[in-house]
Parts: C-alpha cells; structure tokens; sequence
C-alpha cells in the first residue's frame, strides 16, 4: 500500500517545528530522511507515525531513544507480547529466538524491566520488537546510535534482509548520510522543519542543490579529510 | 570495567585514539589515568612525575550535563583558574574562543541556552583554559551531529597544532580515530589487542576483531574504501 500523509506539520509553545509536509512513499521503497541537529526529522516521523496510525495503517517505529518505547514499570516479556499482538502475528518462539539470536540480544533476561538491560540492548529489542510482523511502514529514527560499530553494522544487515522479499518500506532518519548513503533509494534532506530536497539518492550524492545537502553530502564520511 | 596489561606512551602533539566496544574497558583508562580509579599495579607518568601532577584536563561526552547549568558559561569556563589561583593572559581567552568559534555574549549564556554542537566547543574551551599538557577526550563528538562533529574535529587538531597538547581521545568512531590521530588502540575487554599507526590499521588490522571493527567502519559509511 502506498503511503501517503498530507498536510503533516507540528507547533510547540507556538513554535513552528514542523512546516506543512506532505509525505507519499510508494510500497516497499526505502527512503532516507538526513538533515542538521535540531532541523525537525524525529518531529515529522513521529507526526508520520501518528498520521498513519489514526488512518489504520500498520507502522512500527523504533524511536531514537529506547525510553520512547519501553515502560520502566513492565518486563521486558510484557513489551514482546504487546508487540506481537500490535503486529497481529501469533506468538512465535522460534522465530523470536532466531531475532534476538541476529540482533545477539539472546541472552537478556525477559522477565525483568528494561532498565536492567543496558541501553543498547534495550535500542535492539526495540529493534527486535519492529520487526515481529510486516508493517506496511517502517520508521527507524537513529537505529544505531546507542550501539557499538560491530554491532551497528550486524543490525543494518539484518535490516537489509528484512526488508528483502518483503512490500514493507522504510523511513530512515539520521544526521549521517554515510549511513543512509547505501542504504536507500531516495533521500530527503531536512532544514529548519522543512524538507529543502527531495530526490534519489545518487543525484543528491553527486550533485546537491542545497546548501545544507552539499554539507551533508561533503561530510558523510570521514575520507576527504586532512589527515 | 577492569583493565589489564594495558601500556601505551603519547608524546607532547601526539594523537592515541582508543577504540572498541563498550564496555571493554574505554572510559576505565581515562578514570586510571586521572587518578579516579586506583590502579591494583602498574603506573601512570608524565615526565617520570605521577600524571595528576601534570594536571591533565578531561572533556566530556555529554557537553551540556558537564556544565553547572546555574551559572553562566564564562564562570564554568574560569573555574579551573580560580580552584587553582592560577591567572591567565585575558588574550588566551579571546584567543582560544577564536579557533573555537565562540562568540563572546555565547559565554554569558547558561548550558541550557546553547546547543549541543557549543556546548562542546564551550567543553573543549573549559579544558584547554589552563594550557594543561596532556588532554583527554571521552566520546567528545558522540553528541553531535555528522556535520558538527567534522567541523569540531578540525577545530580540535588545530588547536593541537597550536597548543601543543598530547591528546587522549577515546572513541567508538573508528573513521574519527583514522583521520585525526596518529596511534590506534584497540581494546577488547579490558586489554589492547592491536596498537598501531592509524593508516596500517585502516589498510591492514592485524587482529580478526580489529578488522571486524575496520569493516563496521565501511558498512556504516563512516569510511569510504580507497577506489
């Protein structure tokens, strides 16, 4: 199904976070969202997340903060269950235990509360928790930012084989381009809760328009600095 | 986290990067070298003197936590001057703001009225107010964005340039570590499994961790493989 979101903006204390946006992302497609600290890309996923859930539309979204998604009152057991019932799949040990086994995460203890788990196993089962069912959309808002590179790099893979043979898109938000780089089809780039630059991916690589894109796209790795 | 075994020797205008995953014992070399953490044996020098005599300076991960958020920057900026009764030349100030970027109304401002990106830059001023000779660095650019943290890293390797200082930066950035320093450390729970120049462990680690950590380092963008 394709997604589509009109009109999608957010006000805070009367401040403009989110201008007026509208979103179509065509079935199974992977799109980034990059753009500065502060420009309004966590803001206009979970207002995207929000739209779509209010139209019935199934979204799993992995917060940029663990703390988003899990209740420091329930186990971790509760979340899985909750999850699985939200994804409407059935209970499944066998395919949770190979999740958990691809995201190493197999050795937490479910039957205590995410605080005893340290923050980047709690940022993988939240991780673990997305991908239970197939969501017509996928939102990963900083996936990797509480994990170690090794780490982070196993999860980016087990993301790529999801979403293989699968109609489910995805919305990447990060302030990397380097992590987005190979990863999408087609880039958004964000500045100021707007979104300045909407285009495939290669052409914002070669030959950026905007200012905040060229910087993007001049820093997303580390190479073609002085040493 | 425990340590063992772990030797190393950084010259003035040195760079050593400490890489690995958390929980490997990272941040423990830091508390050891200041005198946080006692260590069970083995020695910590400069100049053949125990490092605390040197007054080594320490910057922060979380630049905005790591102010007094009551006073105002320039306070926080003077206080390692007035806990040691030690004056400075006003122009360092002025001096050290301007490879920083730091305007001077910025220093009447208190932490929660500036962003991240200064609060770092404020941080890196706060710790190199007193010329210290040895600087260490825990997760200094993990806060910012991908732009920002380019930007801050130059603007440190200048400063280096002109101080003087040896650095210490410990961080999970292996692409950070490659371009801006001139030794890599591995660590891997608690001992260093790889030490050498940075541009031998970006062609060739010598260890099968350290080459997973090199490969993590091209996945995730961080590094782009030379063509």
């Amino acid at each position: 199904m394709t997604i589509k979101a009109i009109g999608l903006s957010t006000i805070r204390s009367g401040r403009t976070i989110l201008h007026p946006t509208d979103l179509v992302i065509e079935p199974g497609k992977r799109v980034g969202l990059v753009g500065p600290s502060g420009s309004g890309k966590s803001t206009l996923g979970h207002a995207l997340v929000d739209r779509l859930r209010t139209q019935g539309q199934s979204v799993a979204h992995v917060p940029q903060s663990p703390d988003e998604a899990l209740d420091p009152l329930r186990s971790m057991a509760f979340h899985w269950r909750e999850a699985t019932r939200a994804a409407k799949m059935a209970s499944d040990p066998a395919k949770q235990q190979a999740l958990f086994a691809a995201l190493g995460i197999e050795g937490g203890n479910l039957r205590t509360r995410p605080w005893s788990w340290s923050r980047g196993m709690q940022q993988r089962f939240v991780i673990a928790m997305a991908l239970i069912g197939t969501p017509a959309l996928l939102v990963m808002d900083e996936p990797t930012s509480a994990l170690d590179p090794v780490i982070a790099a196993d999860t980016m893979d087990l993301l790529d084989s999801y979403l293989k043979n699968r109609q489910t898109a995805l919305l990447l938000i990060t302030h990397d381009l380097g992590l987005a780089a190979h990863r999408v089809a087609r880039l958004m780039v964000m500045e100021d809760g707007r979104i300045v630059e909407d285009a495939p991916i290669e052409q914002i690589l070669s030959t950026p328009k905007t200012s905040v894109a060229k910087a993007l796209s001049a820093h997303r790795n580390w190479n073609e600095l002085p040493c | 986290m425990a340590i063992e075994d772990v030797s190393f020797s950084l010259a003035p205008n040195q760079t050593l990067a400490v890489v690995g995953e958390s929980g490997a014992g990272k941040s423990t070399i830091i508390n050891a070298i200041l005198g946080l953490v006692p260590c069970s044996s083995g020695q910590v020098t400069w100049n053949n003197a125990p490092v605390p005599h040197c007054r080594p300076a320490l910057v922060m991960q979380e630049p905005r936590s790591a102010f007094n958020p009551r006073l105002s920057l320039r306070r926080s900026v003077m206080e390692p001057l007035v806990a040691r009764r030690i004056t400075v030349d006003p122009t360092r100030l002025e001096k050290l703001c301007d490879g920083l970027e730091i305007s001077t109304d910025l220093l009447e401002r208190r932490p929660a009225q500036i962003s991240i990106g200064q609060a770092q830059r404020v941080g890196i001023l706060r710790a190199l107010i007193a010329a210290p000779p040895l600087v260490l660095f825990d997760e200094p650019l993990s806060a910012l964005d991908a732009i920002t943290q380019k930007h801050t890293a130059r603007m440190i390797a200048e400063l280096q340039r002109a101080e003087g200082f040896a650095a210490l930066i410990v961080t999970h950035d292996l692409g950070y570590a490659a371009t801006y320093s001139d030794q890599i450390a591995v660590l891997r729970a608690g001992r260093i499994e790889e030490l050498t120049c940075a541009r031998t462990f970006v062609e060739a680690p010598q260890t099968k961790y350290g080459r997973r950590l090199r490969d993590a380092a091209f996945a995730l963008g961080a590094l782009e493989r030379a063509a």
